[in-house]
């Protein structure tokens, strides 16, 4: 005979299962996981073979650069100690060791951390409800996670992860990625599954999981460790990237003849991975950007960052800018346009009450020296040029010293009409640098720190200088290197493609990377997010590929709409064109077939 | 409004529960028995119905096309096993022991997943129009084995949340805060099948004996900007043919217009 508590069993258990549910985890996932590779297996342990994109609902871009791809390329020094990003890490041979971090106080759950035998990476996945960094905050090989629990599942959410692999075939993922994960345990087992979402080379999300087995036996302590010191293994001309033309790839063919597969299967694409009936119209076009929406300056904000060392980045919709600060004062590196110099000085402040002492600046255009004559007049002068007045924002008559290369001065001194009292100047006189050199480097010392300022000829024009805190360790690239956009040059103001080239080459080496290729060195970028070496031999790579696509199309006589309907930027333009204008890729395809052609 | 709604019902029945307590305190004979107010089906923590369509992004030569004779690659055979592959022809190709239910999952198409009724999950499949049937209740006396052979699952959550379900995890409930029937809210289902017939891990003849323990677990999921998904992990322990278990996972995504694409494909007995 039931009694009434059994038949009330059902009711009761719903009563609680509407109650909330705790954030507290769910399940332990401690421990050390080893993987099974019964899936993909050619693909994550040996390696995938070229030519193989099956399964990946790939962009016509990405295919192209995965076309494109010289596995000469993991020879360059920059290349060797690349680690494979927290989305593919997890697919190739590794261990994976699980450890809570706790507050020590409180017991409370701060962060989830995983420890990867490959590469020597350790992840951290933020339990305790912080936000994900602002969208101009560095990459870096594991992005940034934050998890939460849904019941027994862990749902892991990750951004800021640098570009690297979807297939180690070539096959890229962009810096725009988006990493969501499903942690799901049962008993000794523990179930990873992925989603990929990137703007730049999927059409639709990529999808994966794999399976971990709990390791009872433990794993030698030393294959936790790699450690990686770069060697010049092949040599080549400086700045030379291995990699194939257009339709030029002679080893495609491979994996196609030894299965038997017709090229459209090998080059993958969605409507590859679907059953009939259910798959999807092959636009070849990225999909539209997912995940948490990252804090990002807005127009007529600047945003403080902080690099390292003295430095601070100040990030604005119109480029950014950098501050140097010390007990000596502050030194500023190009001044955004002149409508935002209340907001950078408002932001300058956060960061230091001392004097501006020098501006330094990259190039001559609006962005970068827009800002020079309020920000100059918001502080006294240096100490050796004339007497130092009352401080802060209040100008004595003195001039805050700025700095930059004499092309810089030339061209906004330029005449524009007029002549005498009347003369008109591309730009106003207080703006003008009044520290010039016309040397190929002008090192000061400030702060504590050697300031090189470094002349970059004939990049985007004539009047180009990167600058290089040597103690803070980080460059400052000016436009020369961008992460949302292609060089804008201009061959009438003496810049050119080569040029280009040659001023990314020189900072890369000037940057020094960690063994694992990540921070080192930081970069700040004119325009886009604070970068490292290995964004910027991204951009070199990119740069450098395109150059010589159109060169070799140069070469053959095209003309150019012949250059243009070869879309030599393909796989760059859903990361770097703008829709139009001097940023666009039909704007960067056309300065640079103007750089290249004979004259 | 949901949370609101919730929150009234929890309190309805915490109520009614009180009222029932106190009756049972006052050492009067208890009500008669009414009706279970909630069955499997209702308890369920994640809802597994609907039409589900494969997305093929792993093994997708081994999967989406007739993998090459001989081809075992990342299958732990042992020498028997191996020896079992290699009897394979090419005219076995289409036969229903490459959908049985040791591999039935990876074939490319869709499932449509049914409550039959409160305690059993209905699973039918495009690729060799098979039927499984997931019992959560009582499972019938065993028959004669079949390609699907007879599968009973569970919540798959830690030991007190199957308690709180099928034994004696009121007692548990009753003593302690409910803590064991908050973690209903996301657990994967277990299914572990007996019964079957021996098949083919993949069409090209890699065996599994019918003495192996073949043992799944069902798991949804939201990705973001690309609706539910499920995937479906499958672990094959086969002490005939493999040196260690067999693990897959098997990825689908939720098409709610899967009805009208519906186009089972029979297999060859």
């Amino acid at each position: 005979m039931r009694t009434w508590l059994q038949a009330f069993r059902p009711a009761i258990a719903v009563s609680f299962l509407l109650l909330p549910i705790p954030a507290a985890a769910q399940v332990d996932l401690t421990g050390t996981w080893s993987p099974r590779y019964q899936e993909d297996f050619s693909e994550r342990v040996p390696g995938p073979e070229l030519g193989d994109y099956t399964g990946l609902p790939l962009t016509d871009g990405a295919r192209r650069y995965a076309e494109s791809w010289d596995p000469a390329r993991i020879t360059m020094p920059e290349e060797q100690c690349r680690v494979h990003i927290s989305p593919y890490i997890y697919r190739g041979p590794t261990n994976i060791a699980i450890f809570d971090e706790r507050d020590p106080s409180t017991r409370e759950l701060i962060a989830i951390k995983h420890r990867i035998s490959t590469f020597d990476q350790e992840r951290t996945i933020y339990m305790d409800g912080r936000p994900h960094p602002p969208a101009y905050a560095p990459h870096t090989w594991m992005g940034f996670s934050t998890g939460v629990w849904q019941g027994n599942m862990l749902v892991v959410t990750t951004t800021h992860i640098k570009k690297g692999w979807l297939r180690r075939n070539g096959v890229p993922e962009s810096d725009l990625a988006t990493l969501t994960e499903y942690f799901v345990r049962t008993g000794d087992v523990l179930t990873r599954i992925s989603a990929i979402s990137d703007p730049v080379y999927l059409t639709e999300p990529l999808v994966k999981s794999e399976e971990f087995v709990l390791n009872t036996q433990g794993v030698p302590h030393r294959s936790w460790l790699y450690k990686c010191k770069p060697v010049v293994e092949v040599v080549r001309p400086e700045g030379a990237v291995p990699h194939y033309l257009p339709g030029k790839n002679p080893y495609l063919q491979e994996y196609r003849k030894k299965y038997g597969f017709p090229e459209s299967v090998t080059r993958g694409g969605a409507v590859q991975n679907y059953p009939a009936g259910s798959q999807p119209v092959p636009t070849g076009a990225p999909m539209k950007p997912s995940g948490p929406v990252l804090a990002a300056p807005k127009p007529g904000e600047v945003k403080v960052l902080h690099v390292q060392g003295q430095v601070y980045m100040l990030a604005s919709t119109d480029g950014n800018m950098v501050v140097q600060a010390g007990d000596e004062g502050v030194l500023l590196v190009d001044t955004l346009p002149a409508a935002l110099s209340t907001a950078a000085l408002a932001a300058i402040r956060t960061i230091s009450d001392k004097p501006i002492h020098y501006i330094v600046n990259t190039q001559a255009g609006e962005a970068h020296t827009g800002g020079n004559e309020a920000l100059a007049k918001a502080g006294p002068t240096r100490p050796d040029r004339a007497p130092l007045g009352s401080g802060l924002g209040g100008n004595t008559g003195g001039a805050t010293s700025i700095v930059a290369h004499e092309n810089v001065l030339n061209r906004m001194s330029a005449t524009v009409s007029g002549s005498g009292p009347d003369v008109k100047t591309a730009r106003p006189r207080g703006s003008w640098p009044s520290d010039t050199f016309f040397e190929d480097e002008n090192d000061f010392f400030f702060n504590t720190e050697a300031v090189q300022v470094l002349h970059q000829p004939s990049a985007l024009d004539d009047g180009d200088s990167a600058v290089f805190f040597r103690r803070s360790d980080v460059i400052v690239a000016g436009d020369i290197f961008s992460t949302v956009g292609y060089p804008v040059f201009d061959a009438k103001q003496g810049g050119s493609i080569n040029g280009v080239v040659a001023a990314l080459n020189r900072l890369l080496k000037l940057a020094v990377a960690t063994g694992n290729m990540e921070g080192g060195t930081m970069i700040v970028p004119g325009h886009g997010r604070l970068s490292d070496k290995m964004d910027l031999v991204e951009y070199r790579n990119m740069v450098t590929i395109v150059r010589d696509r159109i060169q070799a199309l140069v070469a053959e006589g095209k003309t150019l709409e012949q250059v243009r309907a070869a879309q030599p930027t393909l796989d760059y333009d859903a990361r770097y064109a703008a829709p139009s204008g001097p940023g666009s890729a039909d704007a960067f395809v056309a300065a640079v077939y103007q750089s290249l052609r004979p004259k | 409004m949901a949370s609101t709604r919730r929150t009234f019902l929890a309190t309805a029945i915490a109520v009614a529960l009180i009222g029932r307590l106190s009756v049972g305190t006052q050492g009067q004979a208890p009500p008669a028995a009414p009706r279970p107010a909630a069955t499997f089906r209702d308890l369920a923590p994640i809802d597994l119905t609907g039409y589900w369509v494969s997305v093929v992004t792993e093994d997708w030569r081994y999967r989406m096309v007739m993998p090459q004779t001989g081809d075992f690659g990342s299958v732990p055979l042992n020498p028997d096993g191996r020896k079992a592959a290699e009897r394979w022809k090419p005219d076995q190709a289409g036969r229903c022991e490459a959908f049985g239910v040791g591999s039935g999952m990876r074939a490319p198409g869709r499932l449509h997943i049914t409550w039959e009724n409160d305690s059993t999950l209905r699973i039918d499949t495009e690729a060799g129009a098979q039927t499984r049937r997931l019992y959560l209740g009582e499972a019938p006396a065993a028959g004669a084995p079949s390609w699907q052979g007879t599968s009973v699952a569970t919540w798959d959550g830690p030991p007190d949340v199957i308690d709180v379900l099928r034994t004696g995890g009121f007692d548990q409930l009753n003593r302690g805060t409910g803590q064991a029937a908050r973690r209903l809210a996301w657990t994967p289902l277990k299914v572990v099948t007996t019964n079957f017939r021996a098949g083919w891990l993949r069409t090209n003849g890699v065996p599994y004996s019918d003495r192996a323990s073949i043992t799944e677990h069902f798991m949804r999921y939201s990705v973001p900007d690309s609706g539910e998904w499920l995937t479906v992990r499958t672990v094959v322990d086969d002490p005939l043919y493999l040196v260690q278990p067999f693990m897959v996972s098997t990825n689908f995504k939720k098409e709610a217009d899967g009805a009208s694409k519906w186009s089972p494909k029979a297999c060859r007995e």
